[in-house]
C-alpha cells in the first residue's frame, strides 16, 4: 500500500503482481509481464482448485468471457474498446488490465471535445523549439506515443467525447503502428517512431454517448469491441458493492461496519427502481441517473462518510435513504416525484409487511425529499 | 446366472476403492461424509454393471451415446429393448419413419377428468432427435424382425398424476423431469414450437444443484452445460469400449445423484419412476419368460444408479402401479426443432444442432453404420438402402451368454474407471483447415447480415480463437470458443440486420434444423385437410408460406376447398391460413378469392386440432357448442357462434339448436353490456334469414319477441345506471325500434315500450337526449318542442356546458331514430354557431372522438343529411339561410286556398274524361249545380254512372235514394251503409 490518494493498479498490487510473475512459467505474448492466464488469474482471483500458496482477490467483477475475451484481443492485432453504460467498470477494467500486462496503468489520453491530436501524436517543447531547433528531445511525445515506443498498453478513455477527426488519428497508429514526426529529418529513421512488440490501445466508450461523436466504420474495424453490460445479478452485485466500500472505508481509515441488511436495502431498492425505469414509457419517468452498480457503491460511501463524520459513526437506514436521495435526485421536479412515488409505492407496503431496516429506510427517505422539495 | 446383484461390493473395483478411500481420508480427515459419496459411486457403479439384464446408461443430445449405443445393438443384437419412455407412446414410435426428424412423440388430453379442471389442456412431449440413442434403439427394435420394443417409463397420465405442482398454484409448473418451459422468451419462433408442453426426455443427466453445475463450468472453464459435457465427457469418451462407456455413464450418474440433496418431491418422483419401470420389465420377462441376457435396457444414467430395492431382475416387487385416471388421452407426432428443444430443456443455444454436426463427424471417422429406419424420410435415399439392406444381416441369432464380449452377467466386470479417471485430459488436435473454414464462413455470413467484415476479419477470428482456446486450456477451439471469437472481432456497437454474430454462428453450427411430420403420420383430421386442399395443387406440407388461388366461377370444384379455408381460418391460430382477397359473411360468398397459407408452419396446430375430432366440421361444431354451452357465454357470443354455424357449416340444424340456447342466455342476462353487439348480429341474420329462407327460423321469431319484452324491462334501469353506456342504450332503443313491427306481428305490445320509456328517468344529459329522441319516436314529443328544448337549453347560461353532451346523446340517437338526422344536423350546426368558446373548443376533439369511435356507421348518415341541408358551393354560403330560421318566413307566405274536389274536375277535363273512361262510362258532361262548385254528394248525383261503377266495384247494390240538397256528408255514409262499411273494411286491412 502507498500513501497515494488513489493509488493506480500497479502500485497497489504491486506485490501480487511481482508473485504472480515469479511464479509464471507459462509462455508470455511480446513484451508481456504476464502470460494471459495469469492476467486473467489476476482480475478474476484465485481459487483453491488454482493451486497457488497465496490467495488472489478478485478484483473486477462480471463475466469472466468478457475477460478472456479482452485479454485475447490484446494479445492479438487489434485495439480493444471496452463499451458500456456509465459506472459498470470498464476503465477500472482498462486499468488492471494495463497493469497486469504492461505493469503501467497510467499513460491515459482523457477524451473530451478539446482533445486534439497532439495529445494522441506528441507536441513540442517549444522554448527547447528556440534554444535547440526540432529534435527528438525537444519533443513531447503523448501517452500514447509512449506506449508505443516501450511497446506497453496505452488507455484512451471516453473515447467517443472526442471529436471524429481527432478519433482517426488512431487509425494509423492501430494499423501502421507507427506515427511519423514530419518536422524531423529523415536521415537516421529520426522522423518515424515505431511501436514495440506489445503495444496495444484499450479505449472506452460510454454507450449513452452513442450518437454524439461516433466512430468511423476505418476505426470500428480497428477495435474489438467488448460490451460490459450493466450488473443485474444480485449477488455478484453485492459482492462489488462490499468489495469496494470496503476499499473506501480503508482509503479512509474509517472503522464503520456495514450492516449486511442495509446492504440488502441497498441492493433491493436499486433493483426496484432499475425495474421501474425498464417499465417507464418515457424520459420524464424515470430516473436521469443510469443506475449502476458505481452508483450503488457512491451511495453507500456518502452515507458512511456522513455518519462517520456527523452522525452517530454508525451506519443507519436513514442515512442511507438520505443519501440514496441525495444521489438520485439530479432534476428537480422529475426525479423526486419518481423517488417519492417509489418510497411510497413500494417501500412503504415492504415496511409494514416485512418490517426491519424498511421502515426506518422510508422515514430517512421522507426526509430527505421534504428537505430538497 | 451370478448372483452378484445381491452382493455389491465384487472384486473388481477394489483397488479404485483403496484409492478413493486414501483419498477420502488426505483431503477430509478420515471417515466422513466425502468417503460415503465416493465410495458409494464406486458401489453404485458396481451394482449397476453386474445387473444380469445389461443397463445402457445414455445422456440425452449426446452422439457418444448415439454412437456407443450404435456399436453395441450391432455387437449384442439383443432380442427385447427396454426404453425410457412414456409406455403409452408405443404405437406411435413406428410412424416415425414418414416424419423428418426432429419430431416430438405427443400425449394428449383436453377433457381432463381426474385433474384439477384449471390444468387442462394437458399435453407431453418426448422430442426425437436423429443423433440420439434412443433413435436407434427405436430404429434397431423396429426394423429388425424379432426384436421387441418395449416401453417401460409411467405413463403421460402418471406424469401429472405425479405433478408435484400445488392445484392452488397454478403458476409454478414444475414438472418432475425438466427444467422450466422456456420457450416464451426465446425470440425465434422456431423456440415455441412445441407450446406449453411439458417435456419428457430420455437420459437427462445435468447436477441437481445449482452450485455444482457452477462449480463444474468454472472449472472446466466453460460457459454452458452442454459445453462442459461435450468437452469433459464426449471427447474422452470419444472412441472408448463399451465396459469404459457404461462404467463412466454410470459413475457420473451416481453423481449427480448422490450430489443432489435438492428437493424431496423431485427425488421421490425420480425413484418412482425407477420402481415403475423396473416393475414393468420385471412383468414383461415373467410374462414372455425372455432371459434377461437376451435384452437391453436403455435409461438415462441419472436412473441406471438408482438404489431403490425394486432395482434390478431380482428386486423386491412391491410397487404398486396407481391406475391412470378417466382422461382420455390422444397422441400423435408434432413438428420439433433443434431450437424447441433447447428452449424447453434449458440447453445452451445451438447445442442440439452442433451435437448433430457432431454426430455425423464421428460416424464419418468411425465408420460406424448407424440403425435408420427403413424409409425414414429426410435422409438420403442411398443410404437408407444401404442401411435397409444391411438390416437383415443383423437378424438377432441367439447368442450363448458366456460369448458375448462383454456379458455383464458372464463374469465379474473388469474395472475400467481406474483406467479413465487417471489418464491425462485428451487433447483434440487443432484441425486448422476446419477453424479456417468456419472463420471464412462467418466472415461471410456477418457480411450478407450487413456487418462490414472482411478477410482481415477472417483472420482475426482465426488468430481469436486459437487465442481463447489456449486461455482456456484447449488446443482446439470449441464451437462456443469459436463463437466468442467471431463476437469479439465482428460485432460492432451495433447489430445491423435481424441477427447478432452469436446467432449467425449457431446457423453456420448447423442451423436450427425444423421437423415434419409426414403426411402418413398425421391424424386422420389433418391427413382430410390435406386431401381436401388438394385441388389446389399446392405443396402445403412445406414449411413458409403458399398462395393459393381460387377462381370459382370458372373452377367451381374449388368451392369445397373455400370452405375447407374459411374453416381452418377460424380454427387455426392467426396466419395459418389468410385471406387476401375474398371475403365470406352472412349471404355473401366471392367469387375469386386468394389465400396466404402456411399449414406447413403452423403443422403442430393442425395436428392438435387432429385431436378434437375426426374432421374440421366436427371440430368446429364442438367449439361452438362449447362457447355457447359454457358458463360465461354472453348473448352476443352465442348469436356469433350462431352466424359461425351458419357460414361455416351450412344447414340450420345447429344454427337453431344455438339460435334457442341464445334465447336462454338472453333471459338470464342482467346487464346490457352485449347490448350493440346483440343487435348487429341479430339485425345481420334477420336480414339473411329473409332474404335466403322461406320463413323465419322460430328461434329468431322467439328472439325477437323476447328481446323485445327483456329490453323494454331493462330500459328505465339502463337509462338510470351509471354504467351503461349511451351506446349501450342507444343499442337498445335500437333493438327496440328497430325490430318492433316484428315483434307487433309476433303478438308484442306497444304499450310495453311506452311504458318503459315513460318510466325512464335519466340523469345524464346524453341519456336524456336519447330519451327525448325516444319520445319523437313514439309521437309523445313533437319535432317542434324538441326544437324548443334545444333553443332553451342553448339560451340558459347555466346548463350551456352540458350541452354538448346533450348532442353526443343526439349522436347516439341516430341508431334508434334515424329520421332524426335533420335536428341532429341542426343541433350541431346550432352548437357551432351559439356556442361560446370556451365551451366549444374543448369540446370538439370529444366530438371527433366519439363519432369516430362510437358511432363510426352513424357518421355518414349524418354527414349525408348535412350535405343536403347545406350549400354546396362558398359562394352560396353568404346568402344561405338554414331551414329551420327559413321556417317561420315559409309559413308567413298568404295560403292560397287549393280548387279542391269537384272543382278540380272541370277545370281539367280531360282527366276527367279519361277516369270516366276507365271506368266505362261515357255519359257525358252534366251541368255543375250552383256557383260555388258541387259539393261532394252533389257531385256523385251529376255524375250518377261514375257513382254506379264505384258503388259496383265496392259491391253494393243498393238503388238511388232521392237526393235531398245540402246534405251534410256524414248523411251520405248514413245513405250508403254498405259503401261505408266497405270502405272501412278496406281501411282495416294492412
Amino acid at each position: 500500500m502507498s500513501d497515494l490518494l488513489r493509488a493506480p493498479a500497479e502500485i497497489k498490487y504491486a506485490e501480487e503482481l511481482d508473485w504472480l510473475e515469479s511464479i509464471d512459467d507459462n509462455p508470455k505474448p511480446f513484451s508481456w509481464r504476464l502470460s494471459p492466464k495469469m492476467v486473467r488469474l489476476f482480475i478474476l482471483g484465485s481459487e483453491r482448485a488454482d493451486g497457488l500458496d497465496r490467495e488472489v482477490t478478485q478484483k473486477w467483477f462480471g463475466d469472466r468471457s468478457f475477460v478472456e475475451r479482452s485479454i485475447v484481443t490484446l494479445a492479438s492485432d487489434r485495439g480493444l474498446l471496452l463499451i458500456g453504460d456509465p459506472g459498470t467498470g470498464k476503465s477500472w477494467l482498462a486499468e488492471l488490465l494495463s497493469a497486469a500486462i504492461s505493469r503501467n496503468s497510467t499513460q491515459v489520453v482523457q477524451g473530451t471535445a478539446g482533445t486534439t491530436e497532439d495529445h494522441i501524436k506528441y507536441s513540442w517543447n517549444v522554448s527547447m523549439v528556440i534554444a535547440k531547433g526540432q529534435s527528438r528531445e525537444s519533443m513531447i511525445p503523448s501517452p500514447i506515443m509512449t506506449a508505443m515506443e516501450t511497446g506497453t498498453i496505452g488507455r484512451f478513455e471516453e473515447l467517443t467525447r472526442s471529436t471524429s477527426d481527432v478519433q482517426d488519428a488512431l487509425i494509423s497508429i492501430l494499423s501502421e503502428k507507427y506515427i511519423s514526426v514530419p518536422e524531423l529529418d529523415s536521415a537516421g529513421g529520426e522522423n518515424i517512431v515505431f511501436a514495440q512488440p506489445g503495444f496495444s490501445v484499450i479505449a472506452t466508450a460510454n454507450s449513452r454517448d452513442r450518437g454524439v461523436n461516433d466512430l468511423s466504420s476505418a476505426l470500428k474495424r480497428r477495435f474489438n469491441f467488448v460490451r460490459i453490460p450493466v450488473v443485474t445479478n444480485k449477488k455478484s452485485e453485492a459482492e462489488i458493492v462490499r468489495f469496494r466500500t470496503e476499499e473506501l472505508l480503508r482509503r479512509h481509515s474509517i472503522e464503520l461496519d456495514v450492516p449486511p441488511t442495509l446492504l440488502d436495502v441497498l441492493l433491493q431498492s436499486f433493483a426496484d427502481l432499475r425495474a421501474s425505469a425498464a417499465a417507464a414509457g418515457s424520459d420524464d419517468e424515470k430516473l436521469e441517473s443510469a443506475l449502476s452498480t458505481a452508483e450503488q457503491i457512491g451511495v453507500l460511501e456518502d452515507a458512511v462518510l456522513h455518519s462517520d463524520f456527523f452522525g452517530e459513526r454508525a451506519l443507519t437506514a436513514r442515512a442511507l435513504a438520505a443519501s440514496l436521495v441525495g444521489t438520485l435526485a439530479r432534476r428537480e421536479p422529475e426525479d423526486l416525484a419518481i423517488l417519492n412515488k417509489y418510497l411510497h409505492g413500494v417501500v412503504e407496503p415492504r415496511g409494514k409487511e416485512q418490517g426491519g431496516s424498511w421502515p426506518e429506510f422510508l422515514e430517512g427517505g421522507r426526509e430527505a425529499i421534504a428537505k430538497l422539495a | 446366472m451370478s448372483t452378484t446383484s445381491e452382493k455389491p461390493t465384487s472384486a473388481s473395483f477394489t483397488a479404485l476403492r483403496g484409492q478413493l478411500h486414501e483419498a477420502a481420508a488426505e483431503f477430509a480427515g478420515g471417515q466422513d461424509a466425502l468417503e460415503g459419496i465416493l465410495l458409494g459411486m464406486v458401489d453404485d457403479v458396481d451394482r449397476a454393471v453386474a445387473e444380469p439384464l445389461e443397463i445402457f446408461p445414455v445422456c440425452h443430445h449426446s452422439p457418444a451415446s448415439a454412437l456407443a449405443m450404435a456399436r453395441r445393438l450391432r455387437e449384442k443384437q439383443p432380442r427385447v429393448v427396454y426404453l425410457e419412455l412414456c409406455e403409452d407412446m408405443a404405437p406411435l414410435l413406428t410412424e416415425l419413419r414418414n416424419c423428418r426428424l426432429p419430431v416430438a412423440v405427443q400425449a394428449f388430453a383436453s377433457e381432463i377428468d381426474g385433474f384439477p379442471p384449471d390444468w387442462a389442456p394437458l399435453s407431453v412431449v418426448a422430442p426425437i432427435t436423429e443423433a440420439s440413442a434412443e433413435y436407434q434403439a427405436v430404429a434397431y427394435a423396429l426394423d429388425t424382425p424379432g426384436v421387441e420394443l418395449v416401453l417401460v417409463d409411467r405413463s403421460s397420465d402418471h406424469v401429472f398424476q405425479w405433478d408435484t405442482r400445488q392445484p392452488a398454484d397454478g403458476a409454478t409448473h414444475t414438472a418432475d423431469t425438466e427444467a422450466e418451459p422456456t420457450a416464451a422468451g426465446t425470440a425465434e419462433p422456431e423456440a415455441a414450437l412445441h407450446g406449453e408442453a411439458v417435456g419428457v426426455e430420455i437420459g437427462d443427466l445435468r447436477p441437481r444443484f445449482a452450485e455444482l453445475e457452477e462449480h463444474l463450468l468454472r472449472h472446466g472453464k466453460v460457459r454452458h452445460w452442454s459445453e462442459w459435457w461435450h468437452q469433459y465427457v464426449e471427447v474422452p469418451l470419444g472412441d472408448s469400449d463399451h465396459d469404459t462407456y457404461r462404467q463412466v455413464m454410470f459413475l457420473i450418474g451416481s453423481l449427480f445423484r448422490r450430489l443432489a440433496p435438492g428437493r424431496g418431491e423431485r427425488v421421490r418422483v425420480d425413484e418412482d419412476r425407477e420402481r415403475y419401470m423396473w416393475t414393468r420389465m420385471r412383468e414383461h420377462l415373467a410374462a414372455t419368460g425372455t432371459d434377461p441376457a437376451d435384452c437391453l435396457y436403455v435409461c438415462g444414467a441419472f436412473h441406471a444408479a438408482s438404489r431403490v430395492d425394486e432395482f434390478g431382475v431380482h428386486g423386491t416387487g412391491g410397487f404398486a402401479i396407481s391406475p391412470r385416471t378417466a382422461t382420455t388421452w390422444q397422441y400423435g407426432l408434432i413438428p420439433s426443432s433443434n431450437a424447441a428443444i433447447e428452449a424447453q430443456f434449458g440447453l445452451a443455444s445451438g447445442s442440439v444442432s452442433i451435437a448433430s454436426t457432431e454426430w455425423a463427424k464421428n460416424l464419418k471417422r468411425t465408420r460406424v453404420k448407424p440403425y435408420r429406419l427403413e424409409g425414414q424420410s429426410g435422409t438420403k435415399k442411398p443410404s437408407a438402402r444401404k442401411t435397409a439392406a444391411k438390416a437383415p444381416v443383423a437378424t438377432p441369432t441367439p447368442v450363448p451368454a458366456s460369448d458375448l464380449a462383454a456379458g455383464p452377467a458372464s463374469a465379474p466386470a473388469e474395472d475400467r474407471l481406474t483406467g479413465f479417471l487417471q489418464q491425462p485430459p485428451v487433447l483434440n488436435t487443432l484441425d486448422e483447415a476446419e477453424l479456417l473454414g468456419w472463420s471464412v464462413d462467418i466472415v461471410r455470413a456477418a457480411r450478407r447480415s450487413g456487418y462490414l467484415a472482411s478477410t482481415a476479419d477472417a483472420i482475426a477470428v482465426f488468430e481469436t480463437s486459437i487465442l481463447l482456446a489456449a486461455l482456456r486450456d484447449r488446443a482446439k477451439p470449441t464451437p462456443y470458443d469459436f463463437q466468442d471469437a467471431a463476437v469479439t472481432c465482428i460485432e460492432k456497437d451495433t447489430v445491423p440486420g435481424r441477427r447478432d454474430v452469436r446467432r449467425l454462428v449457431e446457423i453456420m453450427m448447423g442451423g436450427d434444423r425444423v421437423g415434419q411430420v409426414g403426411y402418413d403420420a398425421l391424424p386422420p383430421l389433418a391427413r382430410d385437410v390435406h386431401d381436401r386442399l388438394a385441388p389446389l395443387e399446392l405443396n402445403l406440407q412445406q414449411r413458409g408460406v403458399r398462395r393459393a388461388l381460387l377462381d370459382m366461377a370458372s373452377r367451381p370444384e374449388l368451392r369445397a376447398c373455400s370452405d375447407v379455408l374459411w374453416m381452418l381460418r377460424r380454427l387455426l391460430p392467426p396466419g395459418a391460413a389468410r385471406t387476401v382477397m375474398g371475403e365470406r359473411r352472412l349471404g355473401e360468398r366471392s367469387i375469386q378469392e386468394s389465400w396466404d397459407l402456411s399449414l406447413g408452419t403452423h403443422q403442430r396446430a393442425l395436428i392438435e386440432l387432429g385431436y378434437e375430432g375426426v374432421s374440421l366440421e366436427q371440430v368446429l361444431e364442438q367449439r361452438l357448442r362449447r362457447t355457447a354451452y359454457g358458463p360465461q357465454a354472453t348473448t352476443a357470443e352465442v348469436l356469433a357462434a350462431v352466424e359461425d354455424a351458419t357460414l361455416h357449416l351450412g344447414g340450420r340444424r345447429l344454427a337453431d339448436e344455438l339460435g334457442a340456447r341464445a334465447l336462454e342466455v338472453l333471459a338470464g342476462e342482467r346487464t346490457v353490456d352485449g347490448a350493440p353487439a346483440v343487435l348487429r348480429r341479430v339485425r345481420g341474420l334477420l336480414a339473411y334469414y329473409r332474404t335466403s329462407e322461406p320463413v323465419l327460423p322460430p328461434w329468431i321469431e322467439s328472439f325477437v319477441r323476447a328481446g323485445y319484452a327483456h329490453y323494454c324491462t331493462l330500459l328505465p334501469t339502463a337509462f338510470r345506471d351509471e354504467d351503461a353506456t349511451v351506446g349501450q342504450v342507444a343499442a337498445m332503443l335500437g333493438f327496440l325500434f328497430s325490430m318492433e313491427s316484428l315483434a307487433l306481428s309476433l303478438g308484442c305490445d306497444r304499450t310495453q315500450l311506452e311504458l318503459a320509456v315513460a318510466q325512464s328517468h335519466p340523469n345524464d344529459p346524453a341519456k336524456t337526449a336519447l330519451l327525448w329522441a325516444a319520445q319523437v319516436q313514439l309521437g309523445t314529443l313533437s319535432r317542434g318542442e324538441l326544437r324548443g328544448r334545444c333553443d332553451e337549453l342553448l339560451g340558459n347560461p347555466l346548463v350551456v356546458p352540458s350541452y354538448p353532451r346533450y348532442l353526443s346523446g343526439f349522436v347516439h340517437a341516430l341508431e334508434p331514430v334515424p329520421g332524426l338526422a335533420d335536428v341532429v344536423v341542426e343541433a350541431v350546426s346550432n352548437a357551432f354557431g351559439r356556442l361560446p368558446d370556451p365551451v366549444l373548443l374543448p369540446w370538439l376533439p370529444t366530438l371527433i372522438t366519439t363519432l369516430r369511435s362510437n358511432a363510426a356507421d352513424l357518421a355518414p348518415l349524418l354527414i349525408r343529411e348535412a350535405g343536403r341541408i347545406f350549400p354546396a358551393r362558398l359562394a352560396a354560403l353568404d346568402t344561405w339561410v338554414p331551414p329551420w330560421h327559413a321556417q317561420p318566413v315559409a309559413q308567413a307566405s298568404p295560403a292560397v286556398p287549393a280548387p279542391r274536389g269537384a272543382a278540380l274536375l272541370p277545370r281539367h277535363p280531360e282527366t276527367c274524361d279519361a277516369v270516366a273512361d276507365l271506368l266505362g262510362r261515357t255519359d257525358g258532361w252534366a251541368p255543375a249545380d250552383g256557383p260555388t262548385g258541387p259539393t261532394g254528394a252533389a257531385l256523385l248525383f251529376g255524375h250518377r254512372a261514375t257513382c254506379d261503377a264505384v258503388a259496383d266495384l265496392l259491391g253494393c247494390g243498393d238503388p238511388w235514394t232521392p237526393l235531398v240538397p245540402a246534405l251534410p256528408a256524414s248523411s251520405l255514409t248514413t245513405r250508403h251503409p254498405a259503401t261505408a262499411h266497405a270502405v272501412a273494411a278496406l281501411l282495416a286491412t294492412p
